[in-house]
């Protein structure tokens, strides 16, 4: 039907081939050689502009695909409409809010979302976008003024480039519904109890999550750099935090001194 | 960079923006812990922008803000509220705000926020 220019991962190696696209399913060409039912697919990851496409089975087959962007959009819908997901005709508001800022004029695009094995996808006429289930910060069933009405949404926050970006969902409740607790179940491992975190520790975590960094930290909330630790090593053990770098807090030896103290002595007539 | 008025009826919150603020290169000119000490304030130093809390005891942040919009027409206030409020973009917006920002937020969005009203 629609043959397109690819490259393959095979062997390790980028291998230039095509995929001929066809009503249900694809055809990898040489060297590859293989048909893929749209069915077969239980996952579909993008990493910058590779598609990476699973097949169920026994180990689950991995093909990765790269092109140019406009082959790469034209594949990710065919596949996202056609694979074996959880998929819902809806209207979706992605992203929304960004840093905790409003998007100027965020608009309501009516399209599909497709949950896959790792990653939800929202897909309409003009856009694609790929939520990984790895990435999910909260997922919550809020009401949302929509034509002057307030009607039930799920709302998805997610991390995105160490931004946190919150998408809205609307569709019929009883599917809302469903929706939201499919991705709960999914996202399950991240579920809290809410009351594991101290008053100081919460303060702390907002403090991260609004990029202070750990001097910052220490001055406005007026605590040492061993109770910073200790609090850091906490919210590690739960979860809740990474080590980015580890930065040195150094001394001058005598040596030091003494060459620093010579640096700035004016020179000698 | 804007000589700017913090309102939030929250020490910790003050000194979060204040921080981010400042590290944007921003003068804090003063802080106000609800509306009526942030009209009094406003009237006082008439700063380049207002970050003002919804939500604060005595006067609210709706009402502080209508009412230094009765007094400058003019004024540049962004407001900050926690999430499941965003309803209250709405009316904010009607009243005259010129931006918004949801709790909790990330300091380079906030900066950017900042500098978009402040070059309004």
């Amino acid at each position: 039907m629609t043959e397109v220019p690819v490259k393959i991962e095979k062997d390790g190696k980028w291998v230039v081939s095509k995929i001929d696209i066809q009503q249900e399913s694809m055809a990898v060409g040489e060297p590859v050689n293989r048909q893929i039912p749209f069915k077969s697919i239980v996952d579909l990851e993008e990493r910058k502009n590779i598609l990476v496409v699973t097949q169920k089975g026994e180990p689950p087959q991995v093909l990765r695909i790269a092109s140019v962007e406009k082959v790469l959009q034209a594949l990710k819908k065919v596949i996202i409409m056609s694979c074996s997901a959880y998929r819902l005709m809806a209207y979706f508001m992605s992203p929304a809010i960004r840093g905790g800022v409003m998007v100027t004029n965020p608009q309501w695009e009516k399209g599909a979302i497709a949950v896959l094995k790792t990653s939800i996808w929202f897909v309409s006429q003009n856009k694609q976008v790929s939520v990984p289930l790895s990435d999910v910060a909260s997922i919550e069933l809020t009401k949302r003024e929509v034509q002057k009405k307030q009607v039930d949404v799920v709302k998805i926050d997610h991390l995105e480039n160490s931004e946190v970006v919150t998408s809205f969902i609307l569709c019929p409740i009883s599917t809302l519904q469903v929706l939201f607790n499919f991705l709960k179940d999914a996202t399950k491992e991240m579920d809290m109890a809410g009351n594991e975190l101290d008053a100081v520790a919460a303060q702390v975590g907002m403090l991260i999550y609004s990029g202070m960094d750990s001097h910052a930290i220490e001055n406005m909330l007026n605590i040492s750099h061993k109770e910073l630790d200790a609090i850091y090593e906490n919210l590690s053990k739960l979860g809740l935090i990474e080590v980015m770098f580890i930065r040195k807090e150094v001394q001058l030896t005598p040596k030091g001194v003494r060459y620093i103290s010579d640096a700035v002595k004016p020179p000698s007539p | 960079m804007g000589r700017i008025l913090i309102v939030d009826d929250t020490l910790f919150m003050r000194t979060l923006l204040k921080n981010i603020l400042f590290s944007g290169g921003h003068d804090i000119v003063g802080e106000a812990g609800d509306g009526d000490e942030a009209i009094t304030k406003y009237k006082e130093l008439k700063p380049d922008l207002v970050t003002m809390d919804v939500v604060m005891p005595k006067v609210n942040g709706i009402e502080a803000l209508k009412a230094i919009k009765g007094l400058d027409p003019n004024a540049r206030v962004v407001m900050c509220t926690a999430v499941g409020q965003e309803q209250m973009v709405k009316l904010a917006i009607k009243t005259g705000a010129r931006g918004y920002i949801i709790k909790p937020f990330q300091a380079p969005k906030v900066l950017e926020e900042i500098k978009n009203v402040l070059g309004s």
